[in-house]
């Protein structure tokens, strides 16, 4: 049953395809399962790394605490996203908080156990270096986003980003931990400064705030927020 | 990591909280999680009641060199540990502030 669980899982973790087969099923050997409630904290920023994760179901949220105090959203991890790998690698603490969002299924591998498999198997040290290297490009855009555009900008973005098409229309639906504050968090502001956001873009007729969803009205218009 | 001039570095402050946690008996034995970054110290785990999640962050309020709290330890009636945190350090500024 479990070994199922993570040949399934294993198909869904990107850049996996080159992974020997033999260390799949040494990763199989050692990997624990957990399960975490929503809420619940995985681990701590500035804790000692001593696990990497491997997310099976659910989505959790990596975050970490500014030096002003201010929770900061770094990344939200899903499905096939593997996890805690930056600080075994660089030998240092845990650089954020991960909490669950969701109820959580994930499996925990000893990190002595995750560099030993690196060393020896290239296709995982490719894969570690493609995912390590789509990070870098992820926290480029963060910076690029938090020190040149404002809140708007930020909000208009991340709409566009994360939007899909349903019965025709431009929309992005609200999961169950999409709270103001979590937008908040995520976009590097406080939830007063996010509604006004808000408020402004659809005040301009280019979005419609629903209870379960987002409707983009204009993409275009909003696009140009984007870019201011 | 440090966090200005004659300020003591994470680790040390972390073995500090450990310490104090190892020697009261009321939070010895729990396993709580203790992390410190920039002089923010992070707390979480599971308590049986709010007043233990209440003392394990006193114990650690008034070590030197902690900025702030973030306790995100679990209890009966307590906040959920997944919360948006933001830390009002101008508060802690004047009772930390050694330099």
């Amino acid at each position: 049953m479990q070994q199922s669980r993570l040949e399934t899982l294993f198909t869904k973790i990107r850049h996996f395809e080159n992974v020997h087969p033999e260390t799949l099923e040494r990763i199989a050997k050692v990997a624990l399962p957990r399960h975490f409630d929503a809420g619940q904290v995985i681990y701590i920023e500035g804790e000692p790394a001593e696990k990497v994760y491997l997310l099976e179901q659910g989505w959790v949220k990596a975050t970490r605490i500014s030096q002003d105090g201010r929770e900061q959203a770094m990344m939200f991890f899903s499905a096939g996203e593997i996890f805690g790998d930056i600080a075994i690698f660089t030998e240092r603490e845990y650089p954020g908080t991960v909490v669950a969002l969701e109820n959580v299924d994930l499996w925990v591998i000893p990190a002595n156990e995750f560099m030993a498999l690196v060393g020896q198997d290239s296709g995982l040290a490719m894969a570690i270096i493609r995912r390590l290297s789509e990070r870098v490009l992820h926290y480029i855009g963060l910076v690029e986003d938090l020190s040149l555009r404002n809140v708007e900008a930020r909000l208009a973005n991340t709409l566009l980003k994360h939007a899909e098409i349903c019965d025709g229309q431009l929309v992005v639906p609200r999961r169950l931990w999409t709270t103001f504050d979590e937008m908040a968090i995520r976009l590097g502001t406080v939830r007063d400064v996010l509604s006004r956001a808000l408020k402004t873009l659809e005040a301009d007729s280019l979005l419609k705030v629903e209870k379960h969803q987002i409707t983009i009205l204009d993409p275009k218009g909003l696009a140009r927020r984007g870019s201011l | 990591m440090t966090h200005g001039l004659n300020k003591p570095p994470d680790k040390t402050i972390r073995c500090e909280i450990l310490s104090r946690f190892a020697s009261d008996e009321r939070i010895a034995g729990l396993n709580l999680h203790v992390g410190v970054v920039n002089g923010i110290a992070h707390l979480a785990g599971v308590v049986s009641s709010i007043e233990i999640r209440t003392t394990a962050a006193d114990l650690v309020r008034d070590i030197q060199g902690v900025r702030g709290v973030v306790n995100r330890i679990e209890a009966p009636g307590a906040p959920s540990p997944g919360r948006s945190i933001i830390l009002n350090l101008e508060d802690d500024k004047e009772k930390t502030d050694y330099e």
